[in-house]
């Protein structure tokens, strides 16, 4: 069957229409992630200040932090709530009869909410940069390696998000699941503190999972603190993750159809 | 009716809800243990930025731990016993606040008590071993006065949370839309006061103090009570309380009057 893009690109338009059309919601979606922000980086300068760490002085840290908001931008809770919204109402009903593979759909529509997220991202680096954020970009191929490893980092945060809404199947309470996602993630992904001033197991352990590629990784690679065959290894970890994710994510879809029960009627 | 009676019959709507609730086992769990793990996850990051550097801007980890078990106590008991707020926007969207006009219990009672979150359970069980771990781990000098004041900081610090809660989500009694935007972007404000406010720039922390008070939730009481830097500010906390609880019912009556159903 020859793969037909132009309904996915259809839908992508949609999402990111009812983004502008939502813009109040949309940016509010954003607030967590930039109050977060807020408060890592009157941590990190308080401690900063006092003792540069190994591999982290205050003007790597900055930047590494605004990745970490840049990881967190991305893939919204805008797209988030709406995947496992439509399951929950049962308006996934309305997706089962189009003839679109499901899962590609969502990633479509999540892509078109990139646009005004990534517009947030560029506006915060913007004014980072103005206000003294000081950016010492990596060597080209580093740089390239950063800007396949945000790639891949999109793709992972939607297929864990993908995942987790697909649990609504089994359960309708999507703010636990959510919620505790959140948690995980934040830690083991390095948005709290960098992987490598976690305890050393648990940083090391941490390196190897998923999460390390939804935000430790581009942050290393653009701070240049993953260099040689470490940054290779980085970004092929998440390769194969998302590789990994992508298939599971299929495999649980295949469990959901068992188990699907449409709400109302 | 008698502040008894009106209490009693509050606790009964909440009980409703709570069966209700209860019906889905699963999703109980699952809410109370996100909530632990979420508060986990940032002791967890307390302790290891505490296990890089002695000491945070002149704090140490135990009374950070104080104050962030404030918050989060306060978040519990908001979702505990006033979850029915964050309702309101969709409830003045919907037209639905008709129904409670006709009855004879408080309004904001009513609405407060429509629904009860249970995630409240996981965040003052984890709320509560944080405050309470740091008062016995931190260095406080425990005088007769300490002992009689800290308990009367700790529900005026509550009571300010709840209360900036109901103001925000009254004002969509003037804000238009089903959800209640305004209420949760200052909510994930207030999630910045977990961490000393002599951390942030001043214009944040004069926010924090005159605008939305949530310094007094988690940060003066702390600073009182473990003492380390003596500020005396404090003891303004129960003061702040009674002001933001006026506030409150300001809000809100002002806002009923403005409410005028749905042609539905």
């Amino acid at each position: 069957m020859t793969w037909n893009p132009r309904p996915y690109l259809a839908l992508a338009r949609a999402t990111a229409r009812s983004a502008v059309v939502f813009r109040l919601q949309f940016a509010l979606s954003l607030f967590s992630v930039l109050f977060q922000l807020v408060a890592m980086l009157a941590v990190w300068h308080a401690l900063l200040s006092h003792k540069p760490l190994t591999g982290f002085t205050w003007p790597k840290m900055e930047v590494y932090l605004l990745v970490t908001f840049t990881a967190g931008a991305v893939v919204s809770n805008f797209s988030d709530f709406r995947i496992s919204y439509k399951i929950r109402n049962g308006q996934v009903a309305l997706d089962l009869v189009k003839p679109l593979d499901y899962q590609r759909a969502r990633l479509a529509e999540t892509v078109g909410g990139l646009g005004g997220e990534l517009l947030s991202v560029l506006l915060v680096w913007a004014v980072g940069l103005a206000f003294g954020v000081r950016l010492d970009l990596p060597a080209l191929r580093y740089l390239a390696l950063f800007a396949v490893s945000l790639v891949l980092l999109v793709l992972l945060k939607f297929t864990l998000t993908y995942l987790t809404g697909l649990l609504c199947f089994w359960t309708k309470n999507y703010l636990g699941i959510y919620w505790a996602r959140l948690a995980i993630v934040s830690l083991l992904s390095g948005a709290l503190v960098p992987l490598s001033l976690l305890p050393h197991w648990l940083g090391e352990t941490a390196q190897w999972l998923p999460f390390a590629g939804m935000t430790s990784t581009p942050g290393l690679l653009l701070i240049g603190n993953a260099t040689g065959g470490q940054a290779y290894r980085l970004v092929a970890v998440q390769l194969v993750w998302a590789v990994l994710l992508w298939s599971a994510a299929r495999l649980a879809w295949r469990g959901a159809m068992r188990q699907v029960t449409i709400q109302g009627g | 009716m008698s502040p008894l009676r009106i209490t009693r019959i509050y606790l009964r709507m909440l009980g409703t809800h709570l069966r209700g609730s209860l019906e889905y086992e699963w999703d109980f769990w699952l809410m109370v243990f996100a909530a632990v793990l979420t508060q986990l996850v940032s002791v967890v990051f307390l302790r290891v930025v505490f296990t890089l550097i002695p000491d945070l801007d002149g704090w140490t980890f135990w009374p950070i731990v104080i104050m962030f078990g404030l918050i989060s106590f306060g978040e519990g008991i908001g979702s505990l016993f006033f979850e029915g707020m964050w309702r309101l926007a969709y409830r003045i969207n919907q037209g639905e606040l008709d129904y409670m006009l006709v009855r004879p219990y408080p309004l904001a009672l009513q609405v407060t008590s429509a629904e009860i979150g249970l995630n409240g359970l996981g965040n003052i069980t984890s709320g509560g071993a944080m405050i309470v771990l740091g008062l016995c781990r931190a260095p406080i000098h425990w005088s007769p006065g300490l002992v009689l004041v800290a308990p009367l900081l700790f529900v005026s610090a509550m009571t300010i949370k709840v209360s900036i809660s109901v103001t925000t989500n009254a004002a969509s009694f003037w804000i238009q839309g089903p959800n209640p935007l305004f209420a949760m972007a200052v909510h994930q404000g207030g999630e910045l006061t977990r961490y000393p406010l002599t951390l942030f720039p001043i214009a944040l922390r004069s926010v924090f103090c005159l605008v939305v008070p949530f310094a007094f939730v988690g940060f003066f009481p702390a600073e009182f009570v473990t003492g380390g830097h003596a500020l005396w500010i404090g003891l303004a906390t129960p003061a702040v309380a009674a002001y933001c609880v006026l506030v409150a019912r300001f809000a809100f009556r002002r806002g009923v009057l403005r409410y005028e159903s749905t042609g539905s």
